[in-house]
């Protein structure tokens, strides 16, 4: 379970996430959404430890973040998958050794240059395996910039899943395709979180995604939480200062 | 406005340097004598000899051809020794210095990551060719002692730009990594190393091709490579001869580049997959249908071979001087670079600010002067020739059809921009100190000479980059321009030239500080700069001075290249935004 307590992130003068409070279950499937510039990344970055709050405490399994160093801080961080907005692939590699680099916290150094370098056919026909759920399973050694931007998208989740996370943060991961594409991602990494029991937080831009397919759709304006609840329940206006 | 101003600016100072260094107008005509040699020499570009031109070296046991391969060999051997030091060194010192090697940021590792670049700045500003000197005289002629010349400026330089290229490349990859719970160094090798690979091999082997013209150049040293023969073979006056090693150096540099880009696109660009003979293809028939590069393979192996064998090779790296020789004359070497007025007084340091004042009154500030103003204005006639050449030369204006419009033009302008790029490519394969012996026999003893070998040199590389920019600038008002009629130089100098001109500043700026350093060796031919003083120095045995006149060169290529980043950084800033 993760939890915030008063979270709040300050850069400078301006204030991104605003003394959030906040439980995410296990095997929820949690929306942010807001308008741009609400704290959506900020807050995804403090809920992984990529970003350290100014005040407040974030919490991972009973564990504060901010308390955790070295081999204890990087073992919680396996828990934990992150899709950002670029989806962080390495362009010139291929798909299989991107979705390898999901598994960099387990293997150490030495495997994974073994796997980048010289993958062992095991390993090859669990990341094919994969690539079958996602659907781009022919590519598997084709180089990640010679795919389109939807099966990059499908590379980066299968890279998320590779690494067995108990939760998985996508930064608007669908920012920059087409409606039906932005819908059928959306679907496959809704469907696959919820075969493997993970939860998921996603940050999203559409709000009939968001109230189409997720349990809690948790709404920021302005660094606080204006809306937490069912889709079908919640207030989207409050998300927009219309005064 | 601005540019105007900045190219009022670069006039004014190319004047300023004509000035100061003394070049007056009526010595760019040479002599009878030098027209003569000029007319031999040029005359001989097109018999090349195949054999020796002494009648007396044909009849002796030694085979020309062979000779030349030796030459050729040894040449190659020094280069890639060198290189492959120079690789440890810029690796090791390249990541020391990445921003995106150090994680976090705290005050002590930001010393370790700025004192690393400075440092190899450093390294970087003594020329190979007075890291040569330095190492030829602590301890003695050897090809240890040449190989160690090069690979200590090009370690330094590969280390900057590696820990540059480092840094351009960090990107959200390593960031994913480390936040799956990822190590360090598994998040910089697979995230940011990766990434960068293309740009660093590209780097990489544009600096052999470099190291190849350095290890001729240091024939002129006393090293037996391609300087060493065609300092002779001028002595001599075999002008057959020379054109032979010139045009060998041109083959090895058109083959670089041709090598380098082709690794270069087949890294950047990938090679597609193959589509599985199967239906329904199992992980076995999909890596059989992965794409892959036999020639990049075959690149790697070539590579490693040749690495390896340049060390095996030789069996006399230490020229058969013993050890105890060797540490006799470092222990010499040392005790005589302490300024003699220390020596002669029992180690009081305080005589060394009068020494170093009276050194400089002496000619130190004007050599340092001289050598500043050569660079500077060199730098300046090979802006304005390329800013000009670029015109004719950028293939999307020397074709039929310019920027992709028909504008009715014979072929005569595909032939000039031919003929201007065939121009440019001999240019850069020259090196400049080869260049300058040469016209210095010409042209006789002026600065004219280095000037032009330093302007020829790199107009020819700012000619290449500056048509890249061109061709590479999407400008639909240059096909605007073209299309209601207009000629190739107005919509060159009205949409193109605009469009690109700060990253042509940048080149400008960033060959600057190259043209500085060369500045400082080449008075080692004779006319007086920092070079000169040097190679006075080195005569009269006189290592104190010499190695105050290295340091004093050093310094100014240092201080040159801290301004060339400077500027370079604020122009990409601006170009950026």
């Amino acid at each position: 379970m993760l939890e915030l307590q008063s979270a709040t992130l300050a850069y400078d003068s301006v204030v991104a996430v605003d003394s959030v409070d906040l439980e995410i279950r296990p095997g929820e499937q949690v929306c942010l959404i807001g308008p741009s510039g609400c704290g959506k990344t900020s807050l995804l970055g403090l809920m992984n430890g990529r970003l350290e709050s100014s005040s407040g405490r974030v919490i991972l399994n009973g564990k504060e973040f901010k308390s955790l160093s070295g081999k204890a801080l990087k073992k919680t961080r396996s828990k934990i998958a992150w899709i950002p907005q670029d989806l962080g692939l390495v362009p010139n590699l291929r798909v299989n050794q991107n979705i390898a680099c999901g598994r960099a916290s387990k293997k150490g150094f030495c495997g994974l240059m073994r796997s980048l370098l010289l993958m062992g056919s095991r390993e090859k026909e669990e990341v094919l395996d994969l690539l079958k759920r996602v659907g781009i399973e022919e590519k598997i050694f084709h180089r990640v910039d010679h795919l389109s931007g939807g099966q990059q998208q499908r590379v980066a989740i299968a890279r998320a899943l590779y690494q067995r996370p108990q939760m998985i943060l996508a930064d608007e991961p669908v920012s920059a395709v087409d409606p039906e594409r932005a819908k059928s991602l959306v679907e496959l990494l809704i469907g696959l979180s919820r075969e493997e029991g993970q939860t998921l937080v996603m940050s999203l831009h559409d709000i009939d995604l968001a109230k189409r397919y997720f349990d809690r759709v948790i709404g920021l304006r302005k660094g606080q939480v204006v809306i937490d609840g069912a889709p079908d329940e919640v207030d989207l206006t409050k998300l927009y200062d219309l005064s | 406005m601005r540019r105007r101003l900045f190219f009022l600016l670069g006039v004014f100072l190319f004047f300023v340097g004509l000035w100061v260094t003394g070049a007056k107008p009526s010595e760019l005509l040479p002599n009878e004598g030098g027209r003569e040699t000029a007319s031999k020499f040029l005359m001989a570009a097109f018999s090349p000899a195949l054999d020796f031109e002494d009648p007396e070296m044909r009849e002796s046991e030694v085979d020309f051809i062979h000779k030349l391969g030796r030459v050729l060999g040894l040449t190659l051997r020094y280069a890639v020794a060198a290189m492959s030091l120079a690789l440890l060194i810029g690796i090791i010192w390249g990541i020391l210095g990445s921003r995106a090697w150090w994680s976090r940021s705290s005050l002590f590792l930001q010393t370790i990551r700025i004192g690393s670049r400075l440092m190899a700045t450093a390294v970087r500003s003594v020329h190979e060719l007075m890291w040569a000197l330095l190492f030829l005289s602590a301890v003695g002629t050897s090809p240890l002692a040449a190989v160690l010349a090069m690979a200590l400026p090009y370690g330094g330089t590969l280390a900057k730009v590696f820990s540059e290229l480092l840094d351009e490349s960090e990107s959200s990859a390593a960031g994913v990594i480390r936040m799956s719970g990822g190590g360090g160094l598994a998040a910089f090798s697979a995230g940011v190393v990766t990434r960068a690979l293309p740009d660093l091999v590209t780097y990489a082997l544009y600096r052999l091709e470099c190291a190849i013209r350095s290890s001729a150049v240091l024939g002129f040293v006393g090293v037996p490579t391609l300087g060493y023969e065609i300092k002779t073979a001028y002595e001599d006056g075999h002008y057959r001869e020379i054109w032979t090693y010139l045009y060998i150096l041109l083959a090895i540099v058109i083959f670089f580049e041709w090598w380098g880009t082709k690794i270069r696109n087949l890294l950047t660009k990938g090679v597609a997959s193959k589509k599985p003979d199967v239906r329904q293809p199992d992980v076995a028939e999909l890596w059989k249908a992965r794409g892959t590069s036999l020639f990049l393979r075959g690149s790697l192996l070539v590579i490693l071979i040749g690495g390896t064998m340049s060390w095996l090779l030789e069996d006399r790296w230490g020229a058969g001087v013993s050890w105890e020789q060797r540490i006799q004359n470092l222990d010499r070497f040392t005790d005589e670079i302490v300024p003699y007025p220390v020596r002669e007084s029992n180690d009081d340091w305080g005589k060394v600010g009068p020494w170093f004042g009276e050194k400089m009154s002496e000619g130190g500030s004007e050599a340092v002067s001289q050598t500043f103003h050569l660079g500077t204005a060199s730098i300046l006639l090979a802006g304005i020739l390329a800013l000009i050449a670029v015109g004719f030369s950028a293939r999307t204006l020397a074709s039929f059809r310019p920027r992709g419009i028909w504008d009715g033009y014979p072929a005569w302008r595909a032939v000039i921009g031919s003929i201007l790029r065939g121009g440019a490519m001999l240019g850069r394969a020259m090196p400049e100190f080869i260049l300058a012996f040469l016209l210095l026999r010409i042209f006789g003893p002026t600065v004219w000479a280095l000037i032009l070998a330093l302007a020829i040199h790199n107009c020819g590389i700012l000619m290449r980059l500056g048509a890249e920019v061109i061709d590479n600038t999407p400008s639909q008002a240059s096909s605007v321009i073209l299309a209601q009629g207009g000629s190739r130089t107005s919509a060159y100098i009205g949409a193109l030239v605009p469009t690109g001109f700060t990253r042509m500043v940048l080149f400008l700026f960033y060959r600057w500080e190259s043209c500085i350093r060369e500045a400082t060796v080449l008075g080692m031919l004779g006319v007086a700069s920092l070079g000169f003083l040097i190679s006075d120095a080195k005569v009269s045995l006189f290592y104190d001075e010499m190695v105050l006149w290295v340091a004093l060169g050093a310094a100014l290529v240092f201080l040159g290249d801290l301004t060339s980043d400077f500027v370079r950084y604020k122009l990409r800033g601006k170009h950026n935004r």
